[in-house]
């Protein structure tokens, strides 16, 4: 069977697009955040660092409390907890956003290894059992509708969440006062604030927002797709996602279409048997592809005004 | 400096030089920074249940080789200390001259990988050749190829105003992946081997410092010190940095450029061409400290550099050393003693070496927000005195003085 054959009979498969939707979705959360926090203004290329966090803490609470649900919660504090740093560092201390981000990662990077030495010793952190993990759920009903019903209903809960979430957050964006007012503080805060806009109240929420949807992706990652915490488990997921937003042009919906397609590749990639290209090669599919969207042969990408920009109230 | 800060004259201590003072005040925030990030790690350290102090203890052993409790050899972790050192200098200018021209270049990382990669491939191929012409190739392949890579962000930049944060990012896990594809089962593996690359020539490796034999050294063999030549090369990569920017009329550009790109404009700077420029130079000195960690250390491409954040750390170096030539050098050999020290302090104090990444990020913290002064300025004024962020404190040698006029007018 050649190649593309192959990839043509896998695209009628009911199962990549199962997996393709799993694999977006670990990406579509982070990117929704990032797309939330700057369109606020600020700058967030830490992803990577909150959903690794997330991840962690996840596992810790998992294997300490048997509960899948409440360990999400952890992870989802958890990562908020690191975007609060972010936010006081780069909204009340005025620090440039991007040397924070790469804090952030750096930070979460150093203290998940940290804490996995201190609390499980220098080997391995442990597996969660399979009932313990967060549970994939079929509709009934939906579920039972041939292919579409294996593509969407049948999936993990934290799809069906994200999925939600992604309506949402298109919706409070672009339908709502409040994402005119996080729109508005992101591309000019000076007249956000005199029309009477809290900026910073609006970019901290935001910001801590976007922390909260990167510890969700480290539990499905973690708890979900994975059973066990590894140190760096987020291998560029938070960058690919960050790449997801500029591609999707700082939207949710075009975020989510980018997440679709460097999903569909991994997924195409897993369920394939022919395909003789490096997995190495594959990986850098996203990046390159980002790097075309940035050349404009995919049409421009531009970020909103005051992303980036520190508000400083007075100051023209 | 006994004196209460009730009792301080304004803007610290007029009996010290000039020259001392200047200094105190230009250090005082990288060094409040490092100092923030220790006390704050000390307290993660200790709020963990281990003991801080053992910890640093283990530290400063590894980095300097003093304070040991493992009978260390101090010549032995000096030479580890400095091998971290060496690329560190040469990444850390690749991200402050861009600084300097207002661009963040996150992208030393995947520079200094295609350096690598390009010292490998080429000291692979012509494994044959002599010394005297392989090592000057190897060394300016990796130049050329970071600065080509670096290139990519400049000119997207330059023509089309692509962020050249998110494009160095990019370009940077286009890198790792392009290590592992080519070590991992691709044409650079060893035959037989498993994620190692062939070793390059030996015409293609830099010097030791020390003479690579069985002679004893401080009770070692002199083989086990590693440091080598390439220290002359990341010396003289500053130095080239200082001379670049503060001699030359690119420098002058560069630092047109950063301050404020309409009025380089209007001084006749090409911003465009100074951005291209910056790029292709920044990625030179990054590939070149790729090529001289091949060339001077591993000998070969390892899996090792998939995980490498060289480049990363060289973020730190910049921003700490202030972005000068000397604070370069000082702000390296930190680094390079925390890398160095991590691997004692797991062994000795058994706390894990991540401590080091979570320092570093402190740091970065610490000097991107500059807590202290903003802390500083919050203080309830004492007396007369002004907050010292406010003063028009850089150069002001007379101050005394005048500012005894300027706190007096003080409310």
């Amino acid at each position: 069977m050649t190649v593309v054959s192959e990839i043509f009979h896998l695209l009628l498969t009911a199962d990549l697009w199962q997996a393709t939707l799993a694999a977006s979705v670990l990406l579509l959360l982070p990117a929704l955040g990032g797309v939330i926090s700057e369109r606020s203004g600020v700058v967030n290329i830490a992803m990577e660092g909150m959903m690794l966090t997330g991840a962690f803490f996840g596992v810790v609470a998992d294997l300490a409390w048997h509960n899948p649900w409440a360990a999400t919660a952890v992870a989802i504090l958890a990562g908020g907890a690191m975007a609060l740093i972010h936010a006081v560092v780069s909204i009340r201390f005025r620090a440039d956003q991007i040397v924070s981000g790469i804090a952030i990662n750096i930070f979460a990077a150093g203290l998940t290894v940290f804490l996995v030495n201190r609390i499980y010793g220098l080997q391995n952190v442990g597996h969660v059992s399979q009932s313990e993990l967060l549970p994939n759920i079929d509709i009934p009903l939906l579920g039972a509708i041939p292919f579409v019903g294996r593509v969407l209903f049948q999936q993990n809960v934290v799809v069906y969440a994200a999925l939600i979430l992604l309506v949402l957050v298109q919706l409070i964006l672009f339908r709502t006062r409040l994402g005119l007012r996080i729109r508005a503080v992101g591309e000019h805060p000076q007249a956000a604030d005199t029309a009477g806009i809290n900026v910073y109240l609006i970019r901290y929420g935001a910001v801590i927002t976007s922390g909260l949807l990167c510890g969700l992706a480290g539990a499905f990652l973690a708890i979900g797709v994975s059973n066990t915490f590894v140190p760096n488990m987020t291998d560029g997921r938070g960058y690919i996602a960050l790449a997801a937003m500029i591609f999707g042009k700082w939207t949710p919906m075009g975020a989510f279409v980018a997440c679709l397609i460097f999903g569909l590749g991994e997924a195409i990639y897993a369920n394939n048997s022919t395909i003789e290209v490096s997995p190495y090669v594959l990986s850098m599919l996203p990046y390159i592809l980002v790097l075309l969207v940035l050349t404009g042969v995919v049409g421009r990408s531009i970020p909103p005004a005051a992303d980036g920009i520190p508000y400083v109230p007075g100051t023209e | 400096m006994a004196a209460s800060p009730a009792t301080l004259p304004r803007r610290g201590a007029p009996w010290l030089p000039d020259p001392i003072r200047r200094a105190g005040r230009v250090l005082a925030i990288p060094l409040g920074s490092v100092v923030f990030a220790f006390f704050v790690g000390g307290l993660i350290v200790a709020a963990s249940g281990d003991n801080p102090f053992a910890a640093y203890q283990g530290l400063v052993c590894g980095g300097f080789g003093t304070f040991c409790t493992g009978g260390q050899i101090p010549a032995l972790q000096i030479s580890n200390t400095i091998v971290y050192v060496i690329p560190l200098i040469m990444a850390g200018v690749a991200v402050a001259l861009p600084f300097r021209a207002g661009l963040f270049n996150i992208g030393a990382e995947g520079q200094f990988l295609v350096g690598a990669i390009a010292c490998t491939t080429i000291g692979v191929k012509f494994s044959g050749l002599p010394a005297p012409l392989l090592l000057p190739l190897v060394l300016v392949g990796g130049m050329v190829a970071g600065a080509l890579w670096a290139g990519v962000a400049g000119v997207l930049k330059a023509t089309i105003g692509a962020h050249e944060v998110v494009t160095t990012i990019m370009l940077n896990y286009v890198a790792q992946w392009l290590v592992r594809f080519l070590i991992v089962g691709g044409p650079l593996q060893l035959p037989g081997g498993f994620s190692v690359s062939s070793p390059i020539g030996s015409g293609a490796q830099l010097a030791t410092i020390l003479p690579h034999d069985n002679q004893l050294i401080f009770g070692l063999p002199s083989s086990v010190y590693r440091i080598h030549t390439g220290l002359f090369i990341a010396l003289a990569a500053a130095a080239v940095y200082a001379f670049l920017l503060w001699r030359t009329s690119l420098g002058y550009e560069i630092r047109a450029a950063g301050q404020s790109q309409r009025a380089a404009r209007y001084a006749g700077v090409s911003v465009r061409r100074t951005i291209i420029v910056t790029m292709l130079i920044a990625g030179a000195f990054s590939g070149l400290a790729g090529a001289v960690q091949i060339a001077g250390v591993d000998h070969n491409l390892t899996d090792k550099y998939f995980s490498d954040s060289t480049g990363f750390d060289a973020i730190a170096v910049a921003l700490l050393g202030l972005g000068s030539a000397v604070g370069i050098v000082l702000a390296a050999i930190l680094f390079g003693a925390l890398h160095a020290g991590g691997s004692v302090m797991q062994s000795d104090a058994g706390i894990s070496g991540s401590l080091v990444q979570v320092l570093q990020a402190l740091i970065l913290f610490s000097i991107a927000a500059n807590f202290l002064s903003t802390i500083w300025l919050r203080l309830p004024r004492i007396g007369h005195q002004q907050p010292a962020g406010q003063a028009p404190a850089m150069g002001t040698e007379g101050a005394p003085e005048t500012g005894e006029k300027g706190g007096a007018g003080e409310p």
